[in-house]
């Protein structure tokens, strides 16, 4: 359920550093030369079912957790075949039920490069194939252990993602995209905890790594692009939340949700983007059924002209 | 290579060299190191017992060993000899684990325990709760709940319980006084620090009788590995060399049958009446309305705001009748404390709901529920000790660790040592629970549904603060047992009580008149200790 609030928000968002569901990060976008692509975007994200391990559930304690962000976003185009991109966003979370006060701050900042290492073309086909590494660590000294109100889950995390693009005449679009997230342990502000069936007499907490896959396929037109997507991540390890216990940082947290994604560009206002997408989870584990939604806009800034 | 190929290479070995360094597999075993007693305390079977009458009332089952010149005593060097030639490495673990001290590890098994069975029942669809099931432990709802009174009184039978039925064993290695196999026969080898302490009976076998006997009555669906633990330690006494079988045999009976004594006193303890009934609850209610109109200042029935369960759905209040002192009948008995002594010490009633002395409490509360900083919010987590945990006894057991430990103590001094603590956090618990629904106040979210708060909302009435009682009565005794820390235990006992006004669950009159409480608790098993011949 934790998950789920961090399933929307990282999934969707930052995803950990995995970023799975940001299509700035599992795209096959890149960025001309010397281009700042920035802007700002808002989402949000719900849930009132959960998954307790494998059994869904309600809770009146907690009611419909939800969780927003606004979060800052920027790309760079170093060039042709490299961008730089970074994300911060600010989280607060809320639930509708029982006692418990939400809780907001900057979540996880996430670095990321780009890399655009093969391009294949015959008749009306393309095939493109980029690498990306990315790297995102708590942006402030918030706590992982008050899930599912806990804006993030304090780790270190370093994700090498493969992504393919095949477009067919340039309207007919299908990603295909994967990432392996390496995850730091994490640090309590108490002395023990129980997880895995025994008693840790420590602070800290090892927290397994993630899988991920995402599969887009869209129709892309000249000023917008649509899409649809399915992504599914796992927890490499970890335990399940056990009956009618609190979710815990290193529960195995697995989600598939489907999605959709807009992006259009502004009329009249060149260089303006805006970019939509939202998702619903289809199945869970240690996570919320959630239903997520995100939009913001991009503004590119040219540091050059002669290439524009 | 260009120099931004050579950048994002490097940063990003640099990255994943950070992020996969700090991955790894935590060590879930506090720090021990193996016990060298530094004084063997061969009186203890001169100390005061806590419950069975006598030690010498143990003698059929200790009877004198057989001199270790016999056929038969040679017969079992033989066989420990046989079995030290073909040591595995799992035996090899499994005697480094127990060297550390019988007594500090069975208290972590127990805290172990005490964690995994603390979870509350879920509710049914039609919102109401089913109660666990001593007779059905392997059903759902799982059986125990180890809510903190349960566990504190659990934690003090099994502490209290190897307590004695080490005294008795001391009583019995110092009249005897056989030596272990390997003082005997120099073939035989000592895998185990070498303490110079009689081996009939053997420590480790009474230990695993004791803990064995209790635990698997507290806690019935772990019987498996219990009597696992409790068997894997009796092997490591006779393989390390320290044991022969007959130490051992004659060991693992006297702790059972001290800790049958103990089981007996625990049947009838009132234990089982604690949970009450529907009608029962109700009148419970209606007596603590009584209570406040007969105080030396009357406070009218319709002024006293009673407590309401916060969980949703509504959870009947955790076991009621735990403390109950005013109720033939009902209640569960003391340690240290007779049932006078229980009433005679209870708070005096805190302000009441509707006064403006407690909407002065409440905007306090209030205050630090807006404001819950990051320092305070690390004070609420460290000390939340809620569902899934120890509980607050036993994050007291794991204060106390390092310093048993850091002592030196012998198995039987250490054995004191928790069952001190844990005797006076089972009476911190009863006098607790006496107030709490002697008076039956409300938690501050009840009076103003805005309090949001930093941990879950115990399900019982507010007033006092058990983490206030158990830890001013637990610093008290440590105190006591290890006046260099004294300074440390109150500072400890002080942050705990604060923790729980900084959640916003208890108004600071709940922390500070439950701390001075657990104080007042301590000194009765203070007093014990002073007369009980250890020192």
């Amino acid at each position: 359920m934790d998950k789920k609030l961090h399933v929307v928000w990282f999934a969707l968002l930052l995803d950990y550093g995995a970023t799975a569901q940001t299509p700035v990060i599992t795209d096959g976008i890149m960025m001309d030369r010397k281009n700042l692509c920035t802007g700002l975007f808002y989402g949000a994200d719900s849930w009132k079912n959960y998954w307790e391990g494998t059994l869904k559930r309600d809770n009146q304690n907690i009611g419909t957790v939800t969780t927003q962000n606004v979060t800052w976003m920027g790309v760079y185009g170093l060039n042709k075949k490299v961008s730089l991109i970074a994300l911060l966003p600010y989280v607060w979370t809320k639930a509708s039920g029982g006692t418990l006060h939400g809780v907001q701050g900057l979540q996880d900042i996430t670095l990321a490069v780009k890399y655009h290492f093969l391009e294949k073309e015959w008749n009306q086909n393309r095939l493109n194939f980029f690498a990306l590494g990315a790297y995102s660590m708590p942006a402030s000294n918030y706590t992982p252990d008050f899930l599912p109100l806990s804006i993030g889950m304090g780790c270190k995390n370093f994700s090498g993602r493969f992504t393919s693009t095949y477009s067919l005449k340039k309207v007919w679009n299908f990603t295909a995209s994967g990432a392996y997230t390496w995850r730091s342990n994490i640090y309590l502000d108490r002395s023990s905890y129980y997880t895995n069936g025994q008693l840790y007499y420590s602070n800290e907490v090892q927290m397994f790594d993630l899988f991920d896959f995402i599969m887009r396929a869209g129709y892309y037109q000249p000023n917008w692009h649509a899409e649809l997507f399915y992504v599914q991540q796992n927890t490499l390890g970890g335990s399940d939340i056990r009956r009618q216990d609190m979710p815990f940082a290193s529960n195995q947290m697995n989600y598939s949700k489907v999605g959709a994604s807009l992006l259009w560009k502004v009329p009249f206002v060149a260089s303006l983007t805006a970019r939509a997408w939202g998702s619903y989870t289809v199945a869970g584990r240690n996570v919320g059924q959630s239903t997520t939604v995100m939009a913001g806009l991009m503004y590119n800034i040219p540091f050059t002209k002669t290439e524009q | 290579m260009n120099p931004f190929k050579f950048i994002t290479a490097l940063l990003s070995v640099t990255a994943f060299t950070i992020v996969t360094s700090c991955n790894k597999p935590v060590n879930y075993s506090e720090g021990l190191f193996p016990l060298v007693p530094a004084n063997v305390d061969s009186n203890a079977g001169a100390w005061k017992p806590v419950v069975v009458t006598s030690y010498t009332k143990y003698v059929a089952t200790v009877p004198a060993p057989a001199d270790t010149s016999t056929a038969a005593y040679k017969t079992e060097l033989a066989t420990v000899k046989n079995l030290q030639s073909v040591l595995s490495s799992s035996q090899q673990s499994a005697i480094a684990y127990w060297s550390d001290g019988g007594v500090l590890r069975w208290n972590q098994i127990f805290r172990e325990l005490v964690a995994r069975f603390n979870l509350p029942p879920a509710p049914l669809a039609n919102g109401t709760y089913i109660f666990p099931d001593v007779n059905n432990p392997f059903g759902y709802p799982q059986f125990p709940f180890a809510n903190p009174p349960y566990a504190a009184r659990a934690y003090s039978y099994v502490s209290a319980a190897m307590y004695d039925a080490l005294k008795a064993a001391w009583y019995y290695k110092y009249q005897y006084k056989r030596p272990s196999p390997y003082l005997v026969d120099k073939n035989v080898k000592s895998w185990m620090p070498k303490v110079n302490i009689p081996s009939y009976p053997s420590e480790e076998a009474v230990m695993s009788g004791a803990a064995q006997t209790i635990l698997q009555a507290l806690f019935p669906a772990a019987v498996e590995e219990i009597v696992t633990k409790a068997g894997e330690q009796r092997s490591v006494a006779l393989l390390s060399g320290k044991a022969a079988l007959s130490d051992i045999s004659v060991g693992l009976a006297l702790g059972k049958a001290v800790a049958q004594d103990y089981l007996t006193r625990a049947g009838a303890d009132g234990m089982g009446s604690s949970v009450g009934t529907q009608p029962q609850w109700q009148a419970l209610v209606d007596t603590a309305k009584l209570h406040w109109a007969k105080l030396p200042t009357p406070v009218m029935a319709s002024d006293v705001v009673t407590w309401t369960s916060l969980d949703a759905p509504a959870r009947p209040p955790m076991l009621p009748f735990f403390g109950t002192k005013t109720s033939p009948g009902l209640g569960v008995k003391g340690w240290m404390m007779a049932n006078s002594d229980f009433i005679n010490e209870r708070p005096v009633p805190p302000p009441v709901a509707t006064s403006d002395l407690m909407k002065a409490q409440l905007a306090e509360v209030k205050y630090y529920s807006k404001n819950l900083t990051r320092d305070r919010e690390a004070i609420v987590l460290k000390w939340a000790d809620g569902v899934n945990t120890v509980t607050p006894p036993g994050h007291w057991n794991q204060i106390a660790e390092g310093y048993v430990r850091d002592a030196h103590f012998s198995e039987v001094r250490a054995a004191r040592a928790f069952a001190l603590l844990n005797m006076v956090m089972h009476d911190a618990a009863i006098g607790c629970w006496e107030c709490k629904y002697y008076y039956y106040n409300p938690r501050p979210t009840q009076l103003d549904a805005s309090v949001k708060t930093g941990t879950g909302i115990p399900n019982f009435p507010s007033y006092a603060s058990g983490h206030s009682t158990f830890s001013g009565a637990a610093a008290t005794v440590l105190s006591y047992l290890f006046p260099t820390g004294a300074t440390y235990f109150n500072a400890q006992a002080q942050e705990a009580t604060l923790s729980r006004l900084y959640g916003g669950i208890h108004y600071r009159i709940d922390c500070e008149v439950g701390l001075v409480h657990g104080q007042r608790i301590g000194a009765y098993t203070v007093n014990f200790a002073k007369t009980d011949g250890a020192n």
